[in-house]
C-alpha cells in the first residue's frame, strides 16, 4: 500500500517537474536559479541545503510553491461518464456559431481574415490608446448570439437517457449532481457561520469596530503579500478583501504576475492585432458599444477594454489551456494561397464572444491602471472559471450544472415562488441566465461585484453565482408574486444597485431550520 | 397644520418631493411653508421695497446674499480676505511655506479682470509657460470661458472686445485663474466632481455634504498640447457643453459616481491616499463656507444647497473651482434622476424640524437618522457643546475646529 502510495506521488512529481518545464515561466524561474547558484551563498560541498536555503531567503522557494499549487488548481479533474455526451453537445453548438459566422460573412461581404493594409495599420497603432476613436463600420454587425439563446440550447438538451419525452422547461433529467444548500453551508462555513467579514459596503462602515477589523485585515493581507503564498491569499480572501490589496492578492493568487516574458506576449498580441483584420474585431468592437460603453460604471474605461479585448481575441494559448478544447475554425487569409502558413486558427484564441462579453473583463478595470497586468488577471480568471460559464459541459463549475443548482435550489426553497414561475409560464431561468453567464458583471455595482469574485477565488468555485442568484429572486418574491408577465418580472430583477452581496448570503446560509 | 410648498421651478424633482409628503402647492401670492425659489425670485423676496415679511413657519432655499460664493470673482475675493484675516491672527491655519498657504491653497492662483490686470502680470512673467483660464464672473455653465498661453492673446482678446478694459468695468468682469493641467486622468480623460453641500445656518455654520456626488468626464482623451487649447470638449467638464459634442452619450451622459470614483483610487492607489484626498475635500467645503460665513446676510428662514466643482490634480490633491447656487436639477439620466430625488429627499429631512412643521425657532440640530445620504461636514453648536463637555454626540467635528 504505501509502496503504491509513494509510487503513485513519484509519478506526480516526474509529471509536475515535465509539465514546470515545459511552461513558459520556467526559464524565467531556471535563470534566477541559475544566478543564485552563483553567488557565495550556495555553496559547492554543501550543495543541497545551502541552494535551498539561499531559495528559501530570496523568495524562490515560495514562488516555486506558488507554482506548484496552481499546477495542482489546474489538474483538478473529475470525470462524468456523460462527459461525451456533454461534449457533443457542445461540438454541435460551436458549429452552429461557426455557421452562423460564416453567413454573417458572405451576408455583409467581409472576409473572416484578411492582412490590414499599412495605412490602416498605421493609423490604428496612432490609436492604439483611444481605440474608441478609431473610425469602423459596425452598425450592420449583430451579436453572434445572447445568453437567452445559450439557455435555449441548454433546455434542450434532453438528456443521455433518452427515455422520457421531457418537456423542455426542467433542468432535472439531467444526470449531474449539485450541490443542495446544507451541503453548501459545509463549503461556506465561514459564511454560514456569520464571521465577521470585509464587506466593502462603504456606505455603511462608518463605526469603530468596524475600522479595528479593517486594519487587522489590512496588516494580514500585507503579511501574506509579503511572503508571497498564494495559498494563504485564498484563505485570506474568505473573510473578505481590503480594496486596496485585491490587484495585488489576486494576481498572487492566480499567478498573474507581468515581469518582461509577459509585456513582450503582450506585445506580440498586439502585433497581431495591428497585423490581421479579423471579422471577430468588428464583433469585439459591437458588444463593447453595445455594453461596457453605455454604462455608466465602465464607459469610462472603455479604450482600455478595447485593447484587453482585442489582444485576447489574437491569444493561441488560451485554445491551448482550455480543457476539452473547443472545435475551431481554420480561415485562409483572403487573397493567399491555401497553404499552412497563409491557414489561421479563427480567432487565435478559439473563443467566439457573445452578447456581454466584455463584462468578463471590464470590472478589472477598477483594479489596474496597466492593461497588461489587467490582461493577465483577466485572462487567469477566463481559463479558471469564465469559460465554464459558456460552454456545455459536465463540471460541477459548468453553466448547465449551476443551471441546475439554482433550479434545485428553488424548487426546493421556494416552491410557491416556482409554482409561480411556472403558472405564469416563464421559466425562471430565463431571468437570471444572463446574472449567471457573466458572473453578475454589468449587473451588481462594481463594489459588490468584487466582493463576490473575492468569494469565488476563496473557494474556488462558480456555486456561489446560482446560489447568490436565487437569494436575490427570494429576496424580492413579494414584489415577484405580484406580476405575471415576463416584461414585469425582468422589471422586478432589473435594479440590482441596492443589493448587498455578503450580507445577504450570509442571510440565507445562516438561515436554521428547513436544511 | 397642513404644509403648503411653493416654487417657481418647473422641476418635477421638486414638485414630486414636495407632494410626496402631503404638502399642498401654492401660488407665490398665497401662505406657504417651504418656497423653493430661484435666485431671483429670492433675492426680490429680501429686498427692502418687497415688503414681504416671512413668519415663523416659512422657509426659503436661498440666502439673500448666496453670491458671495457663487459668483466666481467674490468667491475669490472672500477666501483671500479669509486668508489674511487668519494670518493677521497668527492662526496656524495660515501658515505659509515657500510663499505658498499651507492648509489654506485649495484654490487655483486667480485675479480679477480688469481690476487686477497688473497683479496678474506680475504673477505671469513668474511662469511664462503656464496656461490660464478665462471665466466671466456673472455667467454659468462653461460659457463664455477660454484658455490663454500667452500674454498678447489677453491683449488681443481685451482689444477686440469693443471696449477697452477701463470702461468694461461696468459691463463684465472676468476671473483668470491658473489651469490645473495636470488634471487626474481616468482612461485618459478629465473629469470634475459636482459634490452637494447643505448649509442650514452660516453663524454658527451648520453644513451637511452628500454623500452622492458624481464624476463628469469629458468626452474627449485630454491634452494638454497647444493645438488643442481652443477644443473645449477636452477641457470643460460641463454636462451643458459635453452635450453637444457628437461623443455625448445619453445613457451614462458622461456621469460616474463618486462612490465608483472611490473605489477605483482606493484600488489602485491605495486607501491612504484616497482617504485624504476625500479628507481635504471636505476641508476646502468648509474652509470656503467659514470664509464666507461673516458676509452672509444671515437669515434664520433660509437654508442653501451648493453645487461644488472640484478639480482633483495627478498627485490626488482637490482644487476648488466653483460654487453653484442653484445647482442643476435636470436630470440627464436614470441615476441622476435617482440622486437628485434623494437629495430633494434628504435636504427636506434635514431643514424641516421632526414636528413636520417649518420652524425657524427649532435649534436645527436634526435627528441622526433624518440625515440620509448627508453627512455632518460641521455643526458650529456641537462644536462648543463639546467644548464644553456637554456632550459627545457629534462624530468627527474635532477635525474640523
Amino acid at each position: 500500500m504505501d509502496e503504491l502510495k509513494d509510487r503513485s506521488i513519484h509519478h506526480t512529481t516526474i509529471k509536475i517537474c515535465d509539465d514546470l518545464r515545459n511552461s513558459n515561466q520556467y526559464q524565467n524561474l531556471y535563470e534566477d536559479i541559475q544566478k543564485l547558484v552563483s553567488t557565495s551563498s550556495v555553496r559547492l560541498d554543501d550543495f543541497k541545503s545551502t541552494l535551498l536555503r539561499a531559495m528559501q531567503e530570496t523568495g524562490l522557494e515560495a514562488d516555486l510553491r506558488n507554482k506548484i499549487y496552481r499546477w495542482v488548481k489546474t489538474k483538478k479533474k473529475e470525470s462524468n461518464p456523460y462527459d461525451a455526451f456533454f461534449r457533443k453537445a457542445q461540438i454541435h453548438w460551436d458549429k452552429r456559431i461557426h455557421k452562423s459566422l460564416n453567413s454573417m460573412s458572405s451576408e455583409l461581404g467581409i472576409s473572416l481574415a484578411k492582412s490590414r493594409g499599412n495605412s490602416e495599420k498605421e493609423e490604428l497603432l496612432s490609436k492604439w490608446n483611444e481605440l474608441s476613436n478609431f473610425e469602423t463600420d459596425i452598425h450592420k454587425y449583430r451579436p453572434v448570439y445572447a445568453p437567452k439563446d445559450f439557455l435555449e440550447v441548454l433546455l434542450a438538451l434532453k438528456g443521455p437517457s433518452k427515455e422520457r419525452d421531457c418537456h423542455k422547461w426542467e433542468f432535472a433529467q439531467l444526470p449531474l449532481k449539485v450541490k443542495n444548500l446544507s451541503e453548501l453551508r459545509n463549503v461556506y462555513v465561514e459564511i454560514s457561520r456569520g464571521d465577521q467579514i470585509l464587506n466593502s459596503n462603504s456606505l455603511s462602515n462608518n463605526n469603530q469596530n468596524f475600522a479595528i477589523f479593517e486594519a487587522e485585515r489590512v496588516a494580514l493581507g500585507e503579511k501574506i503579500l509579503a511572503k508571497n503564498y498564494a495559498p494563504l491569499a485564498q484563505e485570506y480572501l474568505k473573510r473578505g478583501c481590503p480594496k486596496g490589496l485585491r490587484a495585488r492578492l489576486w494576481t498572487l493568487l492566480l499567478g498573474a504576475e507581468v515581469k518582461s516574458p509577459q509585456i513582450n506576449y503582450f506585445e506580440t498580441l498586439k502585433h497581431n492585432v495591428l497585423h490581421y483584420d479579423l471579422m471577430i474585431d468588428k464583433l469585439i468592437i459591437k458588444d463593447i458599444n453595445l455594453t461596457a460603453s453605455n454604462d455608466d460604471q465602465y464607459f469610462v474605461f472603455e479604450d482600455v477594454l478595447y485593447q484587453v479585448m482585442l489582444c485576447f481575441s489574437r491569444d493561441s494559448e488560451i485554445l491551448k489551456q482550455l480543457p476539452n478544447q473547443p472545435a475551431f475554425m481554420q480561415v485562409v487569409l483572403k487573397g493567399r494561397p491555401n497553404t499552412t502558413e497563409n491557414t489561421l486558427v479563427f480567432p487565435p484564441s478559439g473563443v467566439i464572444p457573445f452578447h456581454g462579453f466584455t463584462m468578463y473583463a471590464a470590472p478589472f478595470c477598477y483594479l489596474f491602471n496597466n492593461s497588461t497586468e489587467l490582461y493577465f488577471v483577466f485572462r487567469a480568471f477566463y481559463l479558471r472559471y469564465w469559460h465554464r460559464l459558456h460552454r456545455v459541459c459536465a463540471s460541477s463549475q459548468g453553466i448547465v450544472a449551476l443551471c441546475l443548482q439554482f433550479e434545485k435550489l428553488l424548487q426546493c426553497y421556494e416552491p410557491s415562488l416556482w409554482n409561480h414561475f411556472k403558472k405564469c409560464r416563464i421559466h425562471p431561468l430565463r431571468v437570471v441566465i444572463k446574472w449567471i453567464m457573466r458572473a453578475f458583471s454589468g449587473h451588481l455595482p462594481p463594489e459588490q461585484l468584487l466582493a463576490l469574485w473575492d468569494s469565488i477565488l476563496a473557494y474556488d468555485s462558480l456555486e456561489i453565482v446560482p446560489l447568490l442568484a436565487v437569494v436575490i429572486v427570494v429576496f424580492r418574491k413579494d414584489n415577484l408574486m405580484k406580476v405575471n408577465t415576463l416584461a414585469n418580472i425582468e422589471a422586478v430583477l432589473a435594479d440590482l444597485s441596492s443589493i448587498a452581496v455578503v450580507p445577504l448570503l450570509q442571510m440565507a446560509l445562516m438561515k436554521d431550520g428547513t436544511a | 397644520m397642513k404644509i403648503s410648498f411653493c416654487t417657481d421651478l418647473d422641476k418635477s424633482v421638486v414638485v414630486a418631493n414636495c407632494e410626496k409628503r402631503g404638502w399642498l402647492q401654492v401660488g407665490p401670492e398665497d401662505d406657504w411653508n417651504v418656497y423653493w425659489a430661484g435666485t431671483q425670485t429670492c433675492r426680490s423676496l429680501f429686498s427692502v421695497d418687497s415688503g414681504y415679511r416671512m413668519n415663523d413657519n416659512q422657509i426659503i432655499n436661498h440666502f439673500p446674499n448666496h453670491y458671495e460664493i457663487s459668483r466666481k470673482d467674490l468667491l475669490v475675493k472672500n477666501i483671500k480676505r479669509y486668508r489674511r484675516d487668519l494670518e493677521k491672527e497668527g492662526n496656524i491655519m495660515a501658515e505659509r511655506g515657500d510663499s505658498k498657504y499651507l492648509h489654506l491653497d485649495f484654490i487655483p492662483v486667480t485675479f480679477v479682470l480688469p481690476a487686477d490686470y497688473n497683479m496678474f502680470v506680475e504673477e505671469y512673467r513668474k511662469a511664462p509657460q503656464s496656461t490660464w483660464i478665462m471665466k466671466p464672473c456673472g455667467r454659468s455653465q462653461g460659457s463664455g470661458i477660454f484658455l490663454i498661453n500667452k500674454l498678447s492673446k489677453l491683449k488681443r482678446w481685451s482689444r477686440e472686445s469693443k471696449t477697452p478694459f477701463q470702461q468694461q468695468l461696468t459691463k463684465e468682469s472676468y476671473v483668470i485663474s491658473k489651469y490645473i493641467d495636470n488634471p487626474l486622468l481616468i482612461g485618459g480623460k478629465k473629469f470634475d466632481l459636482r459634490l452637494y453641500v447643505l448649509v442650514t445656518s452660516f453663524r454658527p455654520l451648520k453644513a451637511y455634504q452628500f454623500k452622492l456626488g458624481f464624476c463628469r468626464f469629458c468626452t474627449v482623451k485630454y491634452d494638454s498640447s497647444v493645438a488643442e487649447l481652443d477644443n473645449m470638449y477636452v477641457h470643460l467638464t460641463n454636462v451643458s457643453v459635453q452635450k453637444h459634442g457628437g461623443e455625448y452619450n445619453s445613457l451614462h451622459g458622461g456621469k460616474m459616481s463618486v462612490q465608483n470614483l472611490r473605489l477605483y483610487l482606493e484600488s489602485t492607489r491605495g486607501k491612504q491616499v484616497t482617504e485624504k484626498l476625500f479628507d481635504q475635500i471636505s476641508w476646502l467645503i468648509i474652509h470656503s463656507l467659514k470664509a464666507i460665513a461673516p458676509v452672509i446676510s444671515t437669515d434664520r428662514h433660509c437654508f442653501e444647497c451648493y453645487g461644488y466643482d472640484i478639480i482633483i490634480d495627478n498627485k490626488l490633491k482637490p482644487w476648488l473651482i466653483e460654487v453653484n447656487a442653484s445647482p442643476s436639477l435636470t436630470s440627464t439620466t436614470a441615476n441622476d434622476r435617482i440622486l437628485k430625488h434623494k437629495l430633494l429627499d434628504n435636504i427636506f429631512n434635514i431643514v424641516v424640524p421632526p414636528t413636520g412643521t417649518p420652524d425657524v425657532r427649532w435649534n436645527k440640530i436634526p435627528l441622526p437618522e433624518a440625515l440620509g445620504d448627508f453627512e455632518l461636514l460641521i455643526d458650529e453648536d456641537l462644536v462648543s457643546l463639546n467644548e464644553n463637555g456637554e456632550s459627545g454626540f457629534s462624530r468627527n467635528n474635532s477635525k474640523w475646529k
